[in-house]
């Protein structure tokens, strides 16, 4: 291990230690000066490390998802707000349903989604030049700067890669296909489905339906991959959602005036689905008061239990409504039901019904909504329907209203001040 | 958590222990005096002021040859016993008067009397000084301007060195973080000269430079970084005051050159006493104190018709509702101190127990203080000084600050609070969280000093300052916010290694010139570690060990860095009233990137004492003019120039992020100044009068410059971009109006004025330091931006204007005036006061309250309003600041203050009370009794900080108590 270290023996860069003389021989000849910990960047070339730097990109990929996949999950009210401003907490501007550009709380989810995408970028690019040891670790990482850049792709308005200027988000999109495109030249088992799920939900983006069908029908129902989290005491590795859900020391959001309370399985539900599960205690409130209505009832999501659960990139259920989707953009509405009841039927709910294609649009857009919960995914699907206009309608507890307590709702993240104001290739205003 | 009894406490082994040990110290240095002691005669006497007649307490009366020496009590009267027979040389000495000598001769068994008159000296021309300057030198010498404090000046009994600091010095604010006790306070001299750096100025106490930057805040490394009290204790406050003899303290690059690479900020050098020849002369002190917090929110009877006049738990909004918890808080101290020694060795030793109570409930400081510095001549021309200090402290914090888990947040925050509840019963649990901080401190060093003629002096000094901090935090099983529980306790090892030589040739070229060359070089080493250790996770109740918890963490940090330099001066003495000195410093620092070289720091001063020219008439009073342009620096972190990774794991697997991008081209930050002025004394030396203009300029300024987030670094990069200007003046003056033996008054005030301002950006981007503190061009250093309302006294609603400059984060005028009346008897009374202004402040507990909806005090008079007239009476801005939505950008006050910082009662107790040739004195003093705020400025203090403690780059108010008033009595019996 190379520990940071300058000068060494008696010689310190030139100082005149000739007049130091005899306070040297009292002090000591010692001149060393320390830092272990940090490590200096030409270590990264051995491969002894590249397993820890494949993992600091998953690592830096979680933490991007733990910022837009909560905040992502009030702006679309897939959890309501429930206490806490800061810290823990729901902004009452994300309350309010408003992602500003001169929001400085919205630095940080830029800041660790964007390390996301460079580490796994620059790390892959260091694993192809240096070359690896493990096959597997290429794939990995690959698969990792895809997904970072489905996450940038499908939470941003707007991409700047590397300080550059402003781009549209698709470069996030064309960049995520290309490197789960890159992952499959090698991959096997789960890694290979993963990337083929990864790319699939890509190509919906892109409007590639043919495409992302055909990635879709590779990946069996029951296949899952997640993104881990860990309750190891730092709170940059627990389960964001979770933890600022958790009774201790939070109940920042919950269930309560959201679509799912009393459709979602829980103690004053029992039938309901199981794909949204919550619970409650009955008289316990959110941990502050929230803006827009004083102390609300706390309803706790229970898909993710604590915070050491992952949270799913890619499923095989999120692939047939996939195939749903496409069936529908190609008009076989009836084909998209039958997908769609397949999957409720499978968790033991009730089949729903559609008497056209408009219907059954509203009905795959709840069914994403339903399997998708809590998993960063709700806001770039609202993006891409509200940017070709697709049909069907939503919950009124996900519009704006006076009883959803959205004044407006915004469908991406802004490139926030942290970037606008030091990338010098972003014009000023 | 209980806490046992204060007396029982003092009975405990770990203070008994020290209590032993100073017992037995203090013997082993005083038999040895009292068997050298002979009895042959006495001397008696009294020393009076020349001018007035008035008796002079504190004056060192020695024997000159004999080893013999007293202190004069209150009424200047001293007594010497056990003096051979023979003649002598008898000397009067004491700060801020002329020495004065007698000859007497002392026949066996017979009683001497001597009375002397000496006269005060205002201006003190003669008097040495060292601080600044390559070894001592005399203030005529000088041409920078150097404050002092004189510690036989000093009537109150601070409580710490920050109390002492306190409003004393020109140019110098001293602020503290909180009301928790122990808390430090920053101190700045002439504002802020660096913006990534610390501004703390560095401190040297007997020539060894001690750590001036605060000690780590008790919170577990991992988690919410606020589960704390939030606020950080400084190791200046490690030193006793009843130790120091006085304080020397300079300000600006001009006179800070020959420190070098770390000195932009200041120095404070402390000197400690030393004993005398003569007899051992024993000081017994106590002190008895009582604190108490002032309020600190808008008064009851401005409530709104909805609100009652107390809360369920009876709090008041001017406590904003937290006084059923706060108390008022006993505070004690027990001081004993002996000096003596002969001509070959003198002594000084001395050992003080403190325990204080804080005014929050969990909240006491327990510490125990012992110091012994010796002397011994054991050749001619060669002293050798030996000083050591050890401190033990141990704190105990209440949860505060911005802290979700603490009383004070739940408390502010009324029913709206994390326990859903106003009530005592929900909110005294967590008073069960402990936060325990222990400091040992050893402060140790040798200064050897050899004369071989009377025109070369060599100085080697080698000091070595030890602290071991030990940090627990425990929220036990059961804790209401962390049921099972969570233990963090760390240890931090804090070394500074100073070794610093000079030796100096005084030549006399002429009748009528002098020179004087010094050369020399210092080096200081820093040395940093913590080991930290996390569980969580308990099985159950009782007292845990961290290995314990269900999941456990380890942490470790160590760095050492080492900055050495050589400098040279050269000064030129025309005459004995024309001064210009040349100096020159070159620096290494370890933290310097690959492509620097050695740093080289020039000064030049000039000194005229017009007042001995021919053609000035005495009558005109004394006049010394001075000027002083020099150099000096302050080094980026360590291993800042460095790029780097850092590993942060994954799980239970290792994982590397980005860290530090590097910077080898990064540098110190170089800070140039020009000062001038004056120092007079005028009126028969009645008046005193001292001005300095300066102006400093700071170029390759650190700043931390933001990176581009796309690309991948997240942290800020420090670059030697930036350029920075700080200009103003210091006025100060002190006037004897009456002068009596009976009855004196003194009146004294000062003035500062600090303007800075961003002279450039060197191309970076405008960046914040948190808190609404920006750094941006042409504003100043730094500026509070925020988004403002731009119609704030309409009645309308809002209108908003984004990246307002709303004004400057410190005090651009200053202010301190003092007065002293003295009284028959030698009792006096001295009041101290001190405004701070034109600075503005961000007030985030009061939007952390407000943006929940919590009946908020400080909105008292706007809901008053909106109940009474309707919303449409309520001016604009207190819409912004109290009604939904509201935005952190208006919570921002103006900071301006008065407080009375002193008020003190000073009485000889009468001879009849005080057994044998004892002398006692009565004090009682308060502190902080009075504070004045803008009207805006509607709740807390405008002298608090936030999560950072003293440290804050940006100070801001967050959920703290405010520092509280203190009154203290003390009896102080020499003999």
């Amino acid at each position: 291990m190379k520990l940071m270290r300058k000068g060494s023996g008696c010689t310190v860069r030139g100082l005149g230690l000739g007049a130091l003389g005899v306070a040297v021989l009292v002090a000591g000849c010692d001149f060393e000066v320390t830092n272990p910990g940090p490590i200096q960047e030409q270590f990264l070339e051995e491969s002894l490390a590249q397993p820890a730097v494949v993992n600091g990109m998953g690592r830096a990929l979680a933490q991007g998802l733990n910022w837009l996949s909560y905040t992502g999950a009030a702006v679309t009210r897939e959890i309501h707000p429930a206490g806490s401003t800061a810290a823990f907490g729901i902004s009452n501007e994300w309350s309010q349903g408003e992602l500003r550009t001169d929001d400085r709380n919205l630095d940080t989810h830029w800041n660790q989604s964007s390390r996301a995408r460079w580490l796994a970028e620059s790390g892959v690019a260091r694993l192809e030049r240096v070359g690896s040891d493990s096959p597997e670790l290429l794939v990995q990482a690959r698969l990792w700067a895809g997904y970072a850049n489905r996450l940038m792709g499908e939470h941003y308005c707007e991409a700047v890669i590397d300080g550059g200027s402003i781009q549209p988000r698709t470069e996030y999109l064309d960049r995520a296909e290309r490197y789960f495109s890159a992952a499959l030249e090698t991959a096997s088992g789960n890694l290979r489905l993963a990337a083929l799920a990864g790319r699939a939900s890509i190509r919906v983006h892109q409007g590639n339906w043919s495409g992302a069908a055909a990635d879709a029908a590779q990946v069996p129902t029951d296949f899952d991959y997640f993104v881990p989290y860990f309750s190891v005491g730092s709170d940059d590795q627990r389960n964001r959602i979770a933890w600022a859900g958790a009774g201790t020391p939070y109940r920042a959001h919950t269930i309560w005036n959201t679509q799912w309370e009393g459709y979602g399985l829980s103690n004053e539900n029992p039938d309901g689905d199981p794909r949204i599960p919550y619970s409650y205690t009955p008289g316990e409130t959110g941990d502050a008061a929230i803006q827009c209505c004083g102390r609300v009832p706390f309803k706790r999501q229970q898909k993710h239990p604590t915070d050491a659960a992952g949270i799913r990139l890619s499923s095989g259920r999120e692939m047939r409504l996939v195939e749903a989707e496409a069936q529908l953009v190609a008009g076989n509405w009836n084909d998209a039901m039958t997908l769609i009841n397949g999957l409720r039927t499978r968790v033991g709910m009730d089949e729903v019904t559609a008497a056209n294609a408009n219907e059954a649009w509203t009905q795959l857009k709840r069914e994403r909504a339903i399997e998708l919960w809590l998993e960063g995914r709700r806001i770039g699907d609202r993006f891409r329907w509200n940017a070709t206009g697709a049909p069907g309608a939503f919950h009124e507890l996900e519009l704006p209203g006076a009883n959803s307590n959205l004044v407006q709702q915004d469908f991406c993240f802004p490139i926030p001040p942290a970037e606008r104001e030091t990338n010098p290739n972003i014009p000023v205003g | 958590m209980h806490r046992i009894p204060c007396v029982t406490r003092l009975l405990q082994p770990r203070v008994e222990r020290w209590a032993a040990l100073l017992a037995l110290l203090l013997l082993a240095v005083t038999v040895p005096g009292a068997l050298l002691a002979q009895t042959t005669g006495t001397v008696t006497g009294q020393i009076t002021d020349a001018q007035s007649g008035a008796p002079v307490g504190q004056v060192q009366v020695f024997l000159q040859g004999a080893g013999l020496g007293s202190l004069t009590n209150a009424q200047g009267r001293f007594p010497l016993a056990n003096v051979p027979a023979g003649s002598y040389t008898i000397r009067a000495e004491r700060l801020g008067y002329q020495a004065g000598t007698g000859e007497i001769t002392v026949a066996v068994g017979e009683e001497t009397v001597f009375n002397l008159a000496i006269a005060t000296q205002a201006l003190a021309l003669d008097e040495l000084v060292v601080t600044g300057t390559a070894g001592a030198a005399r203030r005529r010498e000088v041409g920078n301007t150097i404050s002092q404090i004189d510690m036989t000046n000093v009537l109150e009994p601070p409580a710490n060195m920050d109390a002492l600091l306190q409003s004393r010095v020109t140019g110098m604010t001293v602020t503290p973080g909180s009301g928790s006790v122990g808390s430090g306070a920053q101190i700045r001299l002439r504002g802020n000269v660096s913006v990534a750096m610390s501004n703390q100025p560095i401190i040297y106490v007997d020539g060894v430079r001690i750590r001036s930057d605060g000690y780590a805040k008790n919170v577990p490394n991992t988690g919410f970084q606020s589960r704390s009290n939030n606020d950080v204790s400084s190791p200046l406050n490690d030193i006793n005051p009843a130790d120091i003899e006085r304080i020397e303290v300079i300000k600006g690059a001009a006179a800070t050159t020959l420190y070098g690479t770390e000195a932009a900020a200041g120095v404070i050098q402390i000197f400690t006493r030393r004993g005398r020849p003569g007899a051992a002369q024993w000081t017994i002190q106590m002190d008895q104190g009582m604190a108490r917090v002032l309020p600190f929110g808008p008064a009851t009877a401005d409530r709104p018709p909805s609100e009652p006049a107390r809360t369920s738990a009876g709090g008041r909004s001017e406590f904003l509702f937290i006084d059923p918890w706060l108390r008022n808080a006993w505070q004690q101290r027990y001081s004993l101190s002996v000096a003596g020694g002969r001509e070959d060795f003198q002594y000084f030793v001395s050992g003080t127990l403190t325990d204080n109570e804080g005014v929050l409930p969990n909240d006491y400081e327990e510490k125990v203080n012992l110091r012994g510095n010796f002397a011994f001549f054991p050749i001619d021309n060669l002293q050798l000084q030996w000083n050591t200090s050890f401190t033990s402290t141990e704190l105990s914090h209440t949860a505060s600050g911005n802290n979700a888990h603490g009383l004070t947040l739940n408390a502010f925050r009324r029913d709206r609070n994390y326990a859903s509840s106003e009530d005592r019963e929900a909110i005294d649990p967590l008073l069960n969280q402990e936060l325990i901080s222990q400091v040992e401190r050893l402060v140790t060093g040798a200064t050897a000093t050899w004369t071989p003629t009377p025109d070369i002096t060599n100085r080697l000094t080698v000091g070595y300052d030890l602290a071991l901090q030990n940090n627990r935090n425990l929220r036990p099983f059961g804790f209401a916010l962390a049921p099972t529980g969570i233990l963090s306790d760390r240890r931090h090892r804090f070394a500074t290694l100073t070794a610093d030589l000079v030796s100096s040739y005084n030549y006399r070229i002429n009748e009528g010139l002098r020179t004087s060359f010094s050369v020399g070089g210092q080096m200081v080493t820093t040395e940093t570690e913590e080991t930290g250790a996390y569980g969580e996770n308990f099985p159950g109740p009782g007292r845990p060990v961290v290995d314990a918890g269900g999941s456990t963490l380890g942490f470790e940090s160590r760095q050492r860095v080492i900055n050495a330099g050589l400098f040279g001066q050269l000064l030129f003495d025309f005459r004995d009233r024309y001064f210009l000195t040349l100096g020159m410093r070159v620096d290494g620092n370890s933290a310097f990137g690959e492509n620097l070289g050695l740093q080289s720091y020039p000064k030049v001063s000039l000194s005229w004492v017009i007042s001995d020219e021919d053609f000035w008439n005495p009558s005109w009073g004394q006049v010394k003019l001075r000027s002083a342009y020099g150099h000096s620096g302050r080094a980026p972190g360590a291993f800042d120039a460095v790029r780097t990774y850092n590993p942060v794991g994954w799980g239970q697997d290792p994982a590397f992020f980005p860290l530090n991008v590097g910077n080898a081209d990064l540098g110190p930050e170089r800070t140039a100044e020009f000062e001038a002025g004056f120092d007079g004394a005028f009126v028969d030396d009645r008046l005193a009068v001292e001005f300095t203009y300066f102006n400093a300029r700071t170029t390759d300024a650190l700043f931390n410059v933001r990176q581009i987030p796309s690309s991948g670094f997240l942290g800020s990069q420090l670059e030697n971009v930036g350029e920075l200007k700080n200009s103003g003046i210091e006025l100060g003056a002190n006037f004897t109006v009456l002068r009596g033996s009976r009855f004196g008054w003194d009146v004294g005030g000062n003035l500062t004025t600090v303007n800075s301002e961003v002279v450039s950006l060197g191309g970076a981007p405008p960046f914040s330091l948190g808190n609404f503190g920006w750094i941006v061009e042409g504003a100043s250093v730094p500026v509070i931006r925020a988004r403002c309302v731009t119609n704030a006294g309409e009645l309308a609603e809002p209108v908003f204007q984004d990246d307002c400059e709303i004004g400057p984060a410190n005090p651009t005028r200053i202010i301190g005036m003092n007065t002293t009346v003295s009284l028959p008897r030698g009792m006096s009374i001295t009041t101290r006061g001190e405004y701070q202004g034109g600075h503005y402040i961000y007030d985030l507990a009061a939007f952390n309250a407000v943006t929940r909806s919590v009946i908020w005090a400080g909105c008292y008079n706007v809901y008053s309003i909106e109940q009474t007239q309707g919303r449409d009476a309520v001016p604009a801005e207190d819409r912004a600041r109290c009604f939904l939505p509201t935005r952190a950008d208006h919570h921002i006050y103006p900071s301006d203050f008065f407080k009375i910082r002193e008020v003190t009662f000073n009485a000889p107790i009468p001879d009849r009370l005080v057994p044998g040739d004892s002398r006692a004195t009565f004090t009682l003093s308060g502190r902080n009794l009075f504070r004045w705020t803008k009207p805006e400025f509607r709740t807390f203090d405008p002298e608090m900080s936030n999560n950072s403690g003293f440290e804050a780059a940006v100070r801001s108010i967050s959920e703290h108590i405010p520092g509280p008033s203190l009154w203290t009595a003390s009896v102080r019996v020499n003999f």
